[in-house]
């Protein structure tokens, strides 16, 4: 076999790189200049892009590389997706991974299982195999059927690059980086259509409501059935709809939209930025930021999974740890794999009476919220009030002075609520400080890495205080209380609508709000409400205006 | 029987006629603290000005040139060879095996680390004169051998110190260990199950009777994000029971001691131990403010194996001829019915240990960590660690 001609490839390639940016700028000015409202897209996340590969290629596919930065907005990188867009070097960076998957696509370790067609010679072009591969996976990519030119297109690029390197595979490797750095791939588009059963209306078409879909339950691009129910009109009729999405929340891939939507809401994306004190907290080791996002995930999914009402998240005592969280924590865990193998994740059971209830308790809050040496009660107390509640907590001034608080060896002020205290009784700071610090300050007994404390500094920790005018001594009296108000099951009602259609959802609309009641009425399962949002009409509604209706928060 | 079975089942009777029959209606205790032990090393005394006045052991370069007289070469032309300007890593290949090749085996040359009794005049290299070693009395007696303890004070037999302390090799001040026990340890650490170690007691705040039990762990020791071993881990103890040990001790004047020990064995791995066997072994331990031990551990144990050991240890060829006869001349006890050589020689380690959770397979947590770094009054550790003052380093040795 010739070798593969890298110089040809990257010619090839560097046409198309040099011409995205403009393309990327052509289509979407010319949805914004044509006032269109209806024209919106997503932009992939990391974790989409790599779970639509794996969904794809299979799993033996490696991802090596980084990726645009996403945008956070009103507390979910998937309301950011709609301003996201692709930078000079974001393509560059597109353009790598791209490379690297469709070298391995066609690469002698998964050819056989991935190219399935055998070309008349592997050594020139071949039209029919080029043309069914990629009428196979641009399908699957761009989430809809190519049309005739774009296939035409695709298959004279093939053709060229395989005359010319003299390689068949190669030649199909450049056309699939290709469609890997297009918009078709990169963003997810809503097209509609006219609704032929209200004149003059508009509706999503099939492949977007497919994409919809899938994105939503599966954080993943449509199957081939989700496809084929798109392409004859299925998911167009109430019955075809209700069957998709019962397969789809029924199936093992539900597992991932979850976990995407979670990891989300509890702003995991932060631990790539969080670093600890290894002088204070030798235990926190760099592994412990993947192992705490898992730890976590996983007692969400399994919890979800089981239909269990989602408020018993803040009380719940089950969890998984491997060896190194169980250190972290300062509790035993048996593993009784063999030397040598890597830590794996037990199902644990906090006895009663321990301190450490709920994901409130787990490493990926207390630790993610809080400084790299020193806690921050204001920092949980915020993260609380708004990924979980949906409240908003005010942004500090740009001239406060944070002296007392970042004083942890002061001889008089020797734990964070007394520097709290100091801090905040400057009447600037209070009214904030309100707000947020009597919930921080309850979860004072666990240090900046997630370990269990009952003393700072030599003085013992008080986790007193008031919520919504209930006293309560501590983490073990506070979360009954945060488990029970009702602001905890409305956002993250309002939160999975958001997750799935990338905005809130419409004010003052009557479906909404009965998702909401059905929701309660449901004991708070959270895998019937998201089957509710999929099966609700306002998650496909084309609005008939530009205005922003979504609800402010 | 199998060699290895029969010597197991020996080994494993011994240990039974050496513990201590402990009651069951005394088993019942109120506490229970779990450690790993996270250091061990030949125990060191670095005096090196007092212990080696002579200097005349040098550095690995000074060994080479010793050598390569011993086998022929002259004077000039051996500090020729390990002078400044050369290479002693890159010896002309006929010189290296020579040096290699220096026992002699039935008329044929063999390496000497293979039969170091077979090299004629092997190297006599200098010995500790100095009157300090960290250590135990293992004999009840006194012979004029013994050094002082610089902790307790008492008189201590430690003659494995004498044999090695001028070595290069074993030049360290805690924290730092012997060089190549060092390395060897950093690479145990990540691949060998690692010892346990629980004290049980009524009351471990104070002085009173306790048991120590050891065990080995199915699993090596884990990390933490400074490359030290981490603490509050949990380690299943390994069912096989190979390197279970229950010892009767007490904690009295600040110190947990362990005594009277018949033999002590845990097994370990290469090229680290082969394996710690003590016999008449003794200990004693504190705990530092951190929460971990810090302590030693003597007895007596088979010379041969400790010059095995060296030998076999990745960076340990300087003077491992000289050090093999060392050991061999001050070995203190235990002679050999037919030749009258003493088969073992008196030693001391120390040991550092980490607070952690012990387990069993099914899940019982048999030891946790103390609540929190003052957990014992009664044997912390009120003073710094006992080390000398380091001193210069010593210039190279001179040929003679």
């Amino acid at each position: 076999m010739r070798k593969f001609n890298t110089k040809f490839f990257r010619r090839a390639l560097c046409v198309a790189v040099n011409l995205l940016p403009l393309t990327f700028s052509a289509v979407h000015a010319a949805e914004r200049a044509s006032g269109d409202p209806n024209a919106t897209s997503l932009r992939l996340s990391p974790a989409q892009y790599k779970q639509t590969i794996a969904d794809v290629f299979g799993t033996n596919i490696v991802i090596d590389g980084r990726f645009e930065p996403e945008v956070r907005e009103r507390g979910l990188l998937a309301l950011g997706a709609r301003w996201a867009n692709v930078s000079d070097i974001g393509i560059e960076r597109y353009d790598d991974l791209a490379r690297g998957i469709s070298a391995q696509v066609v690469g002698p370790n998964n050819r056989g299982t991935l190219i399935s067609c055998k070309p008349k010679s592997e050594t020139a072009a071949d039209d029919a195999c080029a043309r069914m591969l990629i009428s196979k996976y641009g399908r699957l990519l761009y989430r809809r059927a190519l049309n005739e030119n774009e296939i035409a297109t695709r298959v004279k690029l093939a053709n060229d690059a395989a005359t010319t390197t003299g390689d068949f595979y190669a030649g199909f490797a450049a056309v699939l980086s290709d469609m890997l750095i297009s918009p078709n791939f990169l963003f997810r588009y809503r097209t509609v259509e006219a609704d032929p059963a209200k004149p003059g209306a508009k509706r999503l078409d099939g492949y977007s409501k497919a994409t919809a879909l899938s994105y939503f339950l599966w954080n993943s691009t449509p199957d081939d059935q989700l496809i084929k129910a798109a392409e004859n009109g299925e998911l167009q009729t109430v019955d075809g709809l209700q069957r998709q999405v019962d397969r789809m929340v029924g199936s093992p891939s539900m597992e991932s939209g979850i976990r995407a939507f979670f990891a989300d809401m509890l702003h995991f994306s932060d631990f790539e930025t969080i670093a600890k004190d290894t002088t204070y907290f030798p235990r926190y080791s760099t592994k412990i930021n993947d192992l705490a996002q898992e730890q976590t995930l996983k007692t969400i999914v399994d919890h979800v999974l089981a239909n269990k009402d989602y408020r018993d998240l803040i009380t719940t005592r089950d969890t998984y740890l491997t060896r190194s969280l169980a250190a972290l924590y300062g509790v035993p865990i048996t593993d009784t794999a063999d030397n040598g193998e890597p830590d794996r994740f037990i199902k644990h059971r906090y006895p009663e009476g321990d301190p450490r209830v709920g994901i409130l308790s787990h490493v990926s809050f207390l630790a993610l919220n809080s400084h790299s040496a020193r806690t921050s009660p204001t920092l949980r107390g915020k993260a609380l009030r708004e990924n979980l509640m949906c409240q908003v907590v005010p942004a500090p001034p740009g001239n406060v002075d944070f002296t007392a608080v970042e004083d942890t060896a002061s001889e008089t002020l020797k734990t964070g609520r007394d520097r709290l205290l100091a801090h905040s009784s400057n009447p600037v700071c209070a009214g904030c400080h309100k707000i947020t610090d009597p919930i921080g300050l309850a979860l004072e007994t666990f240090d900046a890495a997630g370990g269990y404390r009952t003393t700072e500094n030599g003085a013992k920790i008080n986790t007193s205080g008031v919520h919504n005018n209930v006293n309560f001594q501590g983490a073990a009296d506070l979360l009954p209380l945060i488990r029970n108000d009702r602001a905890l099951t409305s956002c993250v009602a309002r939160k999975i609508y958001a997750f799935g259609t990338g905005k809130m959802p419409p004010r003052g609309s009557a479906e909404w709000d009965a998702i909401e009641k059905k929701f309660g009425e449901d004991g708070y399962n959270v895998l019937r409400l998201m089957r509710q949002v999929a099966l609700s009409d306002i998650f496909y509604a084309v609005p008939p205006a530009e205005v922003d209706t979504a609800t402010r928060n | 029987m199998q060699p290895g079975v029969r010597l197991f089942c020996m080994r494993a009777a011994a240990l039974v006629v050496g513990v201590v029959f402990v009651p069951a209606s005394g088993a019942m205790a109120a506490q229970t603290y779990g450690y790993m032990v996270s250091s061990l090393s030949t125990a060191t005394w670095n005096d090196y000005a007092t212990n080696c006045p002579q200097n005349l052991n040098g550095y690995g370069l000074d060994v080479t040139r010793r050598d390569l007289i011993a086998i022929g070469f002259s004077k000039e032309e051996a500090e020729k060879m390990t002078g400044a300007d050369a290479d002693a890593e890159r010896l002309p290949r006929d010189v290296a095996q020579r040096l290699l090749l220096r026992a002699t085996v039935n008329g044929k040359p063999v390496s000497h680390y293979s039969a170091p009794e077979a090299v004629p005049n092997p190297p006599v290299i200098e010995s500790v004169v100095g009157p300090v070693a960290l250590g135990f009395d293992l004999d009840g007696k006194i012979t004029g051998t013994e050094f002082t303890d610089p902790e307790t004070g008492a008189k201590i037999d430690n003659q494995l110190w004498r044999a090695i302390g001028c070595s290069e090799n074993f030049r360290a001040i805690p924290p730092a260990l012997p060089f190549t026990e060092e390395l060897t340890w950093a690479l145990a650490i990540d691949s060998a199950p690692a010892w346990m170690m629980s004290i049980t007691g009524e009351d471990l705040t104070k002085d009173g009777p306790v048991t120590v039990t050891f065990e080995r762990a199915t699993k090596h020791l884990e990390r933490d994000a400074n490359g030290d071993v981490m603490t509050h881990a949990t380690y299943v103890v390994d069912p096989m029971g190979r390197s279970h040990n229950v010892l009767k001790g007490e904690i009295k004047g600040g110190f947990l001691t362990v005594a009277n020990v018949p033999k002590f064995y845990l097994q370990s791995e290469m090229p680290f131990f082969p394996e710690i066997e003590l016999d008449k072994a003794q200990m004693r331990m504190q705990v530092m403010p951190n929460g971990k031990l810090l302590g030693y551990w003597g007895g007596y144990y088979d010379w041969k194996r400790y010059a095995y050991m060296i030998t076999s240890r990745p960076g340990s060829g300087a003077d491992t001829l000289g050090l093999y006869h060392s050991l061999k001349r001050f070995a203190d006890a235990t002679p050999d019915p037919k030749t009258g050589q003493n088969t073992q020689i008196s030693m001391t380690y120390r040991m550092e240990a980490v607070p952690a959770f012990h387990s069993t397979v099914d899940g019982k947590i048999l030891a946790s960590p103390a609540a929190d770094a003052s957990v014992s009054a009664a044997m912390a550790r009120r003073d710094p660690e006992v080390k000398p003052k380091a001193g210069p380093s010593p210039p190279r040795a001179q040929v003679k």
